[in-house]
């Protein structure tokens, strides 16, 4: 059981700008952590450092508070599954996992006996014997995973996994490698560019930008609170809206959706605020308060229809509701808010 | 053009294999089991004798199994000189990657006699190699490196280099470099990784590279006839003496077929031994 602590980490190749740009990070043993963001954002590289597949360039990585920077890879200590899972062509499923065990000089009978348990907890334990290019894109993936396993390692680092399966298994895997995470109890770093991954599976999201992190929290917390336009937009739809402030009521921004209560910046005369497109309510017109709209377009996918709407003003907004009532192009419709869905966006990481 | 005239396309090329090596192939194993003539090259009716010759006789054995150790020496010393060049060569970073290119590829840019008379230069008792340690002081009378089996070894090795490193080269390369990460981050040290990793993921490399080396030394001509001189001759030698000085064209074909076969089972033999089970 690890806890890992990044301080100022930063990754500089010859001549160029930061990849990874004086990250800080404490991830509390036994959590599953989500690094998010979009490719060239630092995240794999960060990850390749704390294996150590990568120099760091400055900065520190402590495992349980033991500096790790000069720790060569063979001796951190660390079960890592690739994003193409790497395993070894020439070896079976059993081989492959009791490789790790065999580089600790661990006895024959007990190597049987760890790769046998780590099989069965992977669900593997009838391809014992396959190799490798026997098995299927998921099979490989559960073999990637007890083989970063059996080892017991004290950090698990997860590289993309999911990234080469189609979209069903993507799904059952998420959950398969959660309920893993939990039973095994190990501290997972998990990188990802897909924000639903990081939500459904992690403790904690840590979303990056350009080498740094934007914002590390709950992703309850990173959803309903990013802090910046840029992290509203990476895990999901939003609404942006550029408001003034209202000089007759103080401490209030004019919306299209009426006054909201904002905090008063210390220069300016407007906020940003950000509204889910999902907590927009969505009324035939007339059929009570609300503020007029036009359906100018829509997108019927099943479960959810999403809306663009247009105001009085011209400006538009992002609305994602069940399909209970719905609307056509061109219908007048009237849209209420909950002001306390509104939340003001600071500035950018 | 139709797909069924399709096969047409093949037509040239079927042709000059039928004319230059079907037919040559057929006509040298047909000739092995005639009779010799005398003063022609075959008298009438077919027989066993030419091979009895050769099994009867320990000079035609032992040279015919001196040709097999040179041929499998002379794969070994490129194997162990090859396999870490190669290695070298498929790295990603490599810089001057032509330049190294082209210095392996060196020796088949030169005409094979050329080579070959090269060597002799620097491999006679008169030659660089010998005069300067003598100069030096470290032997006093000729150190034999020609007209023996070793200054064979040593020119093929030089000559077939390039057909050792480039397949074993293009294995590498194939090789996914996360797996040898995967075997760091498992706790392999450096020499574990190559042993337990890189160099079985090459076996299919060193595999054909070994074939290779091993059937072209065996059947190569010029470079052990000129080391080699008169004084130890190879079995492809000899089946050139037989045809063209001798002129025993029954025998010679003998001589050539019983080291096809030999060479053939050589190579099914290693190719079982080396078989990969996951390939």
């Amino acid at each position: 059981m690890t806890e890992v602590r990044l301080n100022r980490l930063t990754k500089i190749y010859a001549g160029g700008k930061p990849a990874v740009d004086s990250i800080s990070l404490t991830i509390p043993t036994g959590q599953f952590v989500s690094l998010l963001g979009p490719s060239g954002c630092g995240k794999t590289t960060t990850l390749k450092m704390l294996a150590g597949f990568e120099e760091v360039t400055r900065g520190e990585i402590a495992f349980d508070g033991q500096d790790m920077v000069r720790v060569p890879a063979e001796d951190r200590d660390i079960g890592m599954v690739f994003q193409n899972y790497a395993l070894f062509p020439h070896m079976t499923v059993f081989q492959n996992l009791a490789f790790g065990l065999e580089m600790r000089r661990i006895g024959k009978a007990e190597i049987a006996r760890r790769v046998g348990e780590t099989l069965e907890m992977v669900q593997l334990s009838h391809l014992a014997d396959r190799y490798p290019a026997q098995l299927s894109g998921g099979q490989q993936q559960r073999v990637a995973i007890g083989r970063a396993l059996v080892i017991e390692p004290r950090i698990l680092l997860l590289d993309e996994p999911l990234a080469n399966l189609d979209a069903k298994l993507r799904e059952e895997m998420r959950v398969f490698i959660r309920d893993l995470q939990k039973r095994v109890g190990i501290t997972t770093i998990y990188v990802t560019h897909d924000q639903a991954e990081a939500m459904t599976m992690s403790d904690l999201v840590v979303v990056m930008f350009d080498g740094r992190i934007a914002q590390a929290g709950a992703p309850a917390e990173i959803y309903e609170r990013p802090k910046s336009a840029t992290v509203a937009g990476f895990v999901g739809q939003v609404n942006l809206i550029e408001a003034a402030l209202d000089p007759a009521s103080p401490g209030a921004a004019k919306t299209p959706f009426g006054p909201v209560p904002v905090q008063v910046p210390p220069v300016g005369d407007s906020v940003t605020l950000a509204l889910r497109p999902e907590a927009i309510d969505i009324a035939p017109a007339g059929a009570g308060p609300g503020t007029a709209a036009t359906v100018e377009s829509l997108q019927y996918s099943g479960a959810i229809v999403d809306y663009v709407l247009r105001f009085a003003d011209g400006s538009r907004a992002s609305v994602k509701t069940i399909p209970r009532h719905r609307f056509e192009t061109g219908q007048e419709v009237s849209l209420s808010v909950d002001p306390a869905r509104f939340w003001q966006l600071g500035r950018e990481y | 053009m139709r797909q069924r005239y399709a096969f047409l396309l093949l037509l040239p090329a079927g042709i000059l294999l039928t004319v230059f090596l079907a037919i040559p192939y057929v006509s040298v194993f047909l000739s092995a089991f005639r009779v010799p003539g005398e003063g022609t090259p075959y008298g009438d009716g077919y027989t066993l004798g030419n091979f009895a010759r050769i099994f009867t006789d320990w000079f035609y054995i032992g040279q015919a199994l001196n040709t097999m150790l040179i041929g499998a020496v002379t794969t070994l010393a490129t194997l162990i000189i090859g396999l870490p060049v190669a290695f070298q060569l498929a790295r990603p970073e490599l810089r001057l990657r032509g330049l190294f290119y082209g210095i392996v590829l060196s020796p088949l840019l030169v005409g094979i006699v050329i080579r070959s008379y090269g060597w002799t230069i620097l491999l006679g008792n008169n030659g660089v190699i010998n005069r300067t340690l003598r100069g030096w002081g470290w032997i006093d009378g000729p150190m034999p490196l020609m007209y023996n089996t070793l200054g064979i070894v040593i020119a093929l090795t030089h000559v077939f280099l390039p057909f050792m490193i480039l397949p074993i080269m293009s294995a590498v390369q194939g090789i996914d470099p996360s797996v040898a990460s995967a075997a760091r981050s498992l706790g392999a040290r450096r020499l574990s990784v190559i042993r337990r990793i890189l160099l079985p993921l090459a076996m299919p490399g060193i595999q054909s590279g070994c074939i290779l080396v091993f059937v072209l030394a065996l059947s190569s001509y010029v470079t052990p006839a000129l080391i080699g001189g008169l004084r130890v001759k190879t079995t492809a030698v000899t089946v050139v003496d037989a045809m063209i000085d001798t002129f025993q064209w029954p025998f010679g074909a003998a001589l050539a077929l019983t080291l096809s076969v030999l060479g053939g089972a050589s190579v099914l033999l290693f190719a079982r031994a080396t078989r990969m089970k996951w390939k």
